[in-house]
């Protein structure tokens, strides 16, 4: 098992014909997963790589059957992109733009959960499950099968973390981005559930930032009789107050969202703390030990 | 982006929100002509934080008062910033100060409203505030929000007129898209009304493609700014300076702050946030050694970048080049890793430069190698 992503993912990709959307498919077609259907408005007939292109992520959807959407737009045009595929009844949809107004974001949250489907982004590079399939444009061989769930509000520290826990034989799961912007698809608390009720996923590792309040989820979620175990990396300790370290929510405004009261908050809750990227492998050990010797 | 308190009045009086008479000053002149009631408050038009405890908001009772007070507020800094103006308010009869703000919440998804009956400068020691996860504007109901505020705030005038000012301030939000519209202190006035003493807006960056407001804010802060921050912002790089001295070149905002705190706990400090995958070709890194090289601060250099979309041994055949033009002697040190990391290592070994394996050994060669500049 894994959260959201199989082996059975049949994935669309709208923007196909731009830059990232070939890239995207090329790329996906070597990590073994199905691109089925591209869509661009007006160039429907099409082929891209083998991949038939449509006018409209309905009519892809009816001709396909795809189950998942990667989403290669501008974010002039996101939200409009996201509310046809959810519309279309796509059920899982990633959008890892990034540059996208906060007002379209909530957009796209209350219309994918209103339709019951999950969203993943923006600024993200979106939802691998290793050796299964990816609904992303994350680099492959950072990762590998395994016990961990892994979830991420940065691409970059996902990458190169998943890379280490991949050396130290720790593979995952799922990984998840959940993104940098303030307000997005699945959030910590919802990522954090999918894989409490995932059953191959034993230890979750939250590789987390510097300002907003999406680490409390996991504070809240670890001090819980049923928890599974977790470990969390969080950067940007030595960031100072009051400037955005590039991340759009990557700033500490107030206390509670400083690395020393989240860390403190987690600490307590009982997650492993990994005080750099250096001391990540062993602290996702620990928690993955936990998951293995119950305590008593 | 944060706009001064000035500019975020306009922006509360367009919705019906009331503020003090008020009037913005940039020169002795307009100081001498200004004709608001005494006595006023006069207060520095920064848009930082924290101006109230460093001495930016003063009362004057005479015209003698008021000019000291504009020539004593202009010759200071906030956070490094000038002030552009003063904005000179009647001084208000306060009843009460309470706190109001919308804000985006990352676990709400959406807006949130916050009510404390106890505002003013001390906010954050006292008691978390009253919160109404509203999430999309268009949620807001007054009889929830109502529900909430009962046990909290027990004059049910003052309450029903709460209700009244965040459902304006939701609008405000909507709008002008902001991410916070914060009101601190909301004054209740001798009369009962409600009046906005302060404001903090914070305008969303990525709606000024659509709102030439924030187009036209973001232009003018990009004008003050310093010369690397404007040269970076314009060149798709993210530098945000530091106080350390090792100049830090990295790739995506995650791992340049993991990278930062590795160099914390190698026992130096960086000099800079510089994340260069925005633009990771021979511009983006010719400006970055650039701006490294040129800063006296910055003892020595540390470029990491972890390849995942990136080819690895593109960066290292452009670093190859820049550092066998660089004229600059401050010591160098290169870790370049993932897509095509073993070109790499070859390319720059032979350019005469090694590529160290992991971070923290590039961390910890960096940082010995700027304690032995220094000796």
């Amino acid at each position: 098992m894994s959260i959201l992503l199989d082996a059975d993912a049949r994935i669309l990709i709208v923007g196909i014909t731009g830059k990232f959307g070939t890239f995207s498919v090329k790329d996906l077609a070597q990590s073994q997963t199905q691109v089925v259907a591209g869509v661009a408005p007006g160039r429907s007939g099409q082929t891209i790589a083998g991949v038939p292109v449509f006018s409209s992520v309905a009519a892809a959807m009816t001709e396909t059957h795809a189950n998942a959407a990667l989403i290669y737009v501008p974010a002039v045009v996101a939200l409009d992109a996201v509310l046809e595929t959810v519309e279309a009844g796509c059920p899982l949809i990633a959008y890892p733009g990034d540059g996208l107004p906060v007002l379209d974001a909530m957009e796209m949250r209350a219309a994918a959960l209103a339709h019951g489907a999950y969203l993943i982004g923006p600024n993200s590079p979106g939802l691998i499950s290793p050796g299964k399939a990816k609904l992303g444009f994350m680099p492959s061989f950072c990762y590998r099968p395994g016990p961990i769930g892994v979830i991420s509000r940065s691409g970059s520290l996902s990458y190169e973390a998943c890379f280490r826990l991949s050396q130290a034989g720790l593979g995952q799961t799922s990984v998840i981005g959940i993104g940098g912007d303030p307000v997005r698809g699945v959030n910590a608390a919802e990522a954090i559930a999918l894989f409490h009720d995932d059953p191959e996923t034993r230890a979750i590792i939250y590789l987390g930032e510097i300002g907003g309040s999406e680490e409390y989820a996991l504070a809240e979620y670890a001090g819980r009789p049923d928890a599974k175990p977790s470990a969390a990396l969080l950067v940007g300790r030595t960031a100072p107050a009051g400037k955005k370290m590039g991340h759009a929510a990557a700033m500490i405004g107030s206390h509670a969202e400083s690395w020393s009261a989240k860390v403190t908050a987690l600490d307590r809750a009982g997650v492993v703390i990994a005080r750099d990227l250096d001391g990540l492998a062993s602290a996702a050990a620990t928690a993955l030990a936990r998951a293995m010797k119950p305590a008593a | 982006m944060l706009v001064t308190e000035a500019h975020g009045k306009v922006l509360l009086r367009a919705a019906a929100v009331a503020t003090p008479s008020s009037q913005e000053l940039r020169s002795l002149d307009e100081v001498r002509a200004c004709r608001i009631d005494l006595p006023v408050a006069v207060k520095a038009q920064v848009a930082a934080g924290g101006r109230g405890k460093a001495g930016g908001i003063r009362k004057a009772s005479s015209a003698a008062e008021l000019e000291e007070a504009f020539g004593a507020i202009m010759a200071m800094r906030f956070a490094g910033e000038a002030p552009a103006s003063v904005l000179v308010e009647t001084w208000l009869e306060i009843e009460r100060e309470l706190y109001l703000a919308v804000a985006i919440d990352s676990r709400v998804g959406g807006f949130n409203v916050l009510y404390s009956p106890r505002g003013g400068v001390n906010i954050e020691d006292g008691p978390p505030p009253l919160s109404y996860p509203v999430g999309l504007a268009r949620n807001f109901r007054a009889h929830v929000f109502r529900g909430l505020l009962e046990p909290v705030e027990p004059d049910a005038r003052v309450r029903e007129r709460v209700i009244s000012v965040a459902r304006r301030l939701l609008d405000i939000a909507l709008a002008n898209e902001c991410t916070t519209v914060e009101i601190n202190p909301l004054v209740v006035a001798k009369s009962g009304a409600l009046v906005a003493a302060d404001a903090k807006i914070v305008l969303d960056e990525a709606a000024a493609f659509r709102r030439a407001e924030t187009a036209a804010a973001i232009a003018t802060t990009r004008e003050k700014a310093d010369r690397g921050i404007r040269l970076c912002e314009e060149a798709n790089l993210m530098l945000v300076w530091l106080d350390g001295e090792i100049g830090l070149i990295s790739g995506g905002a995650g791992m340049t702050m993991a990278a930062m705190d590795a160099i914390d706990s190698a026992g130096a400090q960086p000099a800079c946030f510089l994340d260069v995958s925005g633009n990771p070709t021979p511009a983006g890194f010719g400006l970055a050694f650039d701006l490294l090289d040129r800063a006296p601060k910055v003892k020595g250099i540390l470029v990491s970048m972890f390849g995942g979309g990136l080819h690895t041994d593109r960066v290292a055949k452009t670093l190859v080049e820049l550092l066998g033009k660089r004229t600059s002697v401050k010591p160098v040190t290169l870790r370049l890793n993932g897509t095509r990391s073993d070109l790499a290592t070859t390319i720059l070994r032979d350019g005469g430069h090694q590529n160290h394996a992991t971070l923290e050994a590039a961390v910890a060669d960096i940082v010995k190698r700027v304690a032995e500049v220094r000796r």
